[in-house]
């Protein structure tokens, strides 16, 4: 974790402040675009949020935090109870939306999903991209940054569904060039109709939610700890991730439910069971959620 | 463990003070003590509430026989519906449902809240119902588990009360934890008090692999 100070707290719509983090211990690890961190706040709960500043600012990381309505206590916390000069440990930004260069991109961002894109897009723009960006929200009031949109013209269109209706992105699908990359980031409703409307291999997502999904009942299995020589039992009933901290091995955590990519591990043997919605790349694993297929599977760690 | 019957039985009940005689030694509380009970969850309350781990919960059967049970998660795991209302999750326990049972019969509910490191309480009353409202669950989501029930309290009373006991009880003080290290573990104490002819550490053993499974 890196420690920051909170510098800034503003509202940037209705439900959603703008937090600037300034690190108390001089420049803060880089970041590229696409990128987000693991935010601890004081009531022990981790939350993950996109970085939506300049990442030549190495200074200060910039988070945007709309209040969730059906808040666990994160948002919630953010909202009522953080103040400027509170302390909040950040770590270091990981990214498993990263921008895919293209001559053309279209971002789609839906709501409070204009952060991680807010960055992507203006990186395209300087790499010389044909770039575009469609941002979708419920009101103009509830849609975070338009203000800054504004200097982007016509290369910005912003889509008010209580005026507009819900945009039809097959259309934009049709009007976008076969060069084109698509990244999108908002409600899952809204990724699981760019993933309708988009050709998969040109389409790159980022959800804020894990997909509900139905797995194949639980089976226990052994995670053997490579470099430990270690061998871990995982009844049915507990999480891989689980069984190794019970085991004494200290994992970085974050939502416990794959979405965040903090826990990542790297699967040296076995078959692993997939449940994350990051999609893990080969040889990796989360475990918070993953289990195995093979009875045994061999872990670096 | 020996028993310590025979040390502590006395020889008639102790007596009883009446309410009036009482209330005439201890005289009147302050008004300002009166006042500081309110009817609603204000901005303080709220800010306490988002910070305590652990309450414990007191409810009574029809007869009036009273219980109090512990309840604890994440700092704020009791939600504050709006400034009359809470609602507290019901994570996996022993399946006895005490509190839900008094419920039933008495929905009257009080509760005392605490702040690690802090020597007031905050102590809520009202009355009390389980719900298994989707958006209230939805609120109580830990490690992707949400709990099957809640408990919701419609707010009467709110109050801040003061520290004299957690300053007379040290509870926070480091050094109070060594008293754990008096005591026999819950192995041993069951396995006695069952008559169990079993090892007290398979017992531990057990307790520590059901603690492992929280939600």
């Amino acid at each position: 974790m890196q420690r920051t100070i909170l510098d800034r707290v503003e509202p940037v719509a209705d439900d959603v402040l703008s937090l600037v983090l300034r690190g108390a211990d001089g420049p803060l690890a880089p970041w590229e675009p696409g990128a987000h961190v693991d935010v601890a706040l004081p009531n022990w709960l981790v939350r993950q949020y996109s970085l939506c500043g300049d990442p030549d600012d190495r200074e200060h990381y910039r988070i945007a935090v709309r209040h969730d309505r059906l808040s666990r206590g994160g948002s919630e916390y953010v909202h009522l109870f953080l103040r400027p000069g509170r302390e909040v440990p950040v770590s270091v930004p990981r990214n498993h939306f990263p921008l895919v260069e293209a001559p053309e991109h279209l971002f789609v961002a839906g709501g409070i999903g204009i952060t991680p894109i807010l960055p992507m897009f203006r990186a395209a723009l300087r790499s010389g991209s044909d770039a575009r960006l469609v941002h979708i929200g419920r009101t103009r009031e509830s849609m975070p940054f338009s203000e800054s949109l504004r200097r982007f013209g016509d290369r910005v269109r912003i889509v008010v569904t209580d005026v507009d209706g819900r945009p039809d992105l097959t259309e934009l699908a049709a009007e976008a060039g076969p060069r084109t990359q698509v990244h999108c980031c908002g409600p899952a409703s809204m990724l699981d109709a760019a993933e309708a409307a988009f050709p998969a291999d040109r389409l790159h997502v980022e959800r804020f939610r894990p997909v509900e999904r139905e797995f194949a009942p639980n089976t226990a299995f052994t995670a053997h700890c490579a470099r430990s020589g270690r061998a871990v039992q995982v009844p049915a009933g507990e999480s891989l991730l689980d069984a190794l901290e019970q085991a004494g091995h200290a994992i970085p955590t974050g939502c416990r439910e794959g979405v965040c990519g903090s826990c990542e591990l790297r699967v040296l043997a076995g078959e692993p069971e997939h449940r994350d919605d990051i999609g893990a790349p080969g040889g990796r694993i989360y475990p918070c959620v993953s289990r195995a297929v093979s009875e045994q599977l061999v872990l670096d760690l | 463990m020996t028993s310590t019957d025979s040390d502590t039985k006395i020889s008639r009940r102790p007596r009883r003070v009446s309410f009036e005689q009482l209330r005439a030694r201890i005289g009147e509380p302050e008004e300002r003590i009166k006042a500081k009970v309110s009817d609603r969850i204000d901005a303080h309350a709220r800010r306490f509430l988002a910070h305590s781990p652990f309450l414990a919960l007191a409810t009574s059967d029809a007869s009036g026989l009273p219980d109090c049970s512990p309840r604890g998660d994440y700092p704020g795991f009791a939600k504050v519906l709006d400034e009359r209302t809470l609602a507290i999750p019901d994570r996996p326990g022993n399946k006895l449902a005490d509190s839900f049972a008094n419920l039933a019969g008495n929905d009257g509910v009080g509760l005392l809240f605490l702040i690690p490191g802090m020597r007031e309480v905050l102590r809520i009353n009202g009355r009390g119902y389980p719900t298994d409202e989707p958006d209230v669950l939805a609120r109580m989501r830990t490690e992707a588990k949400e709990p099957m029930f809640a408990l919701v309290v419609e707010v009467s009373e709110v109050f801040l009360h003061c520290g004299r006991a957690l300053v007379r009880s040290r509870l926070w003080d480091p050094a109070s934890r060594a008293l754990a290290a008096e005591m026999p573990t819950a192995g041993e104490v069951a396995a006695e008090q069952m008559g169990l002819q079993i090892d007290p550490a398979v017992l531990d053993q057990q307790l520590e692999a059901a603690y492992r499974q929280l939600y």
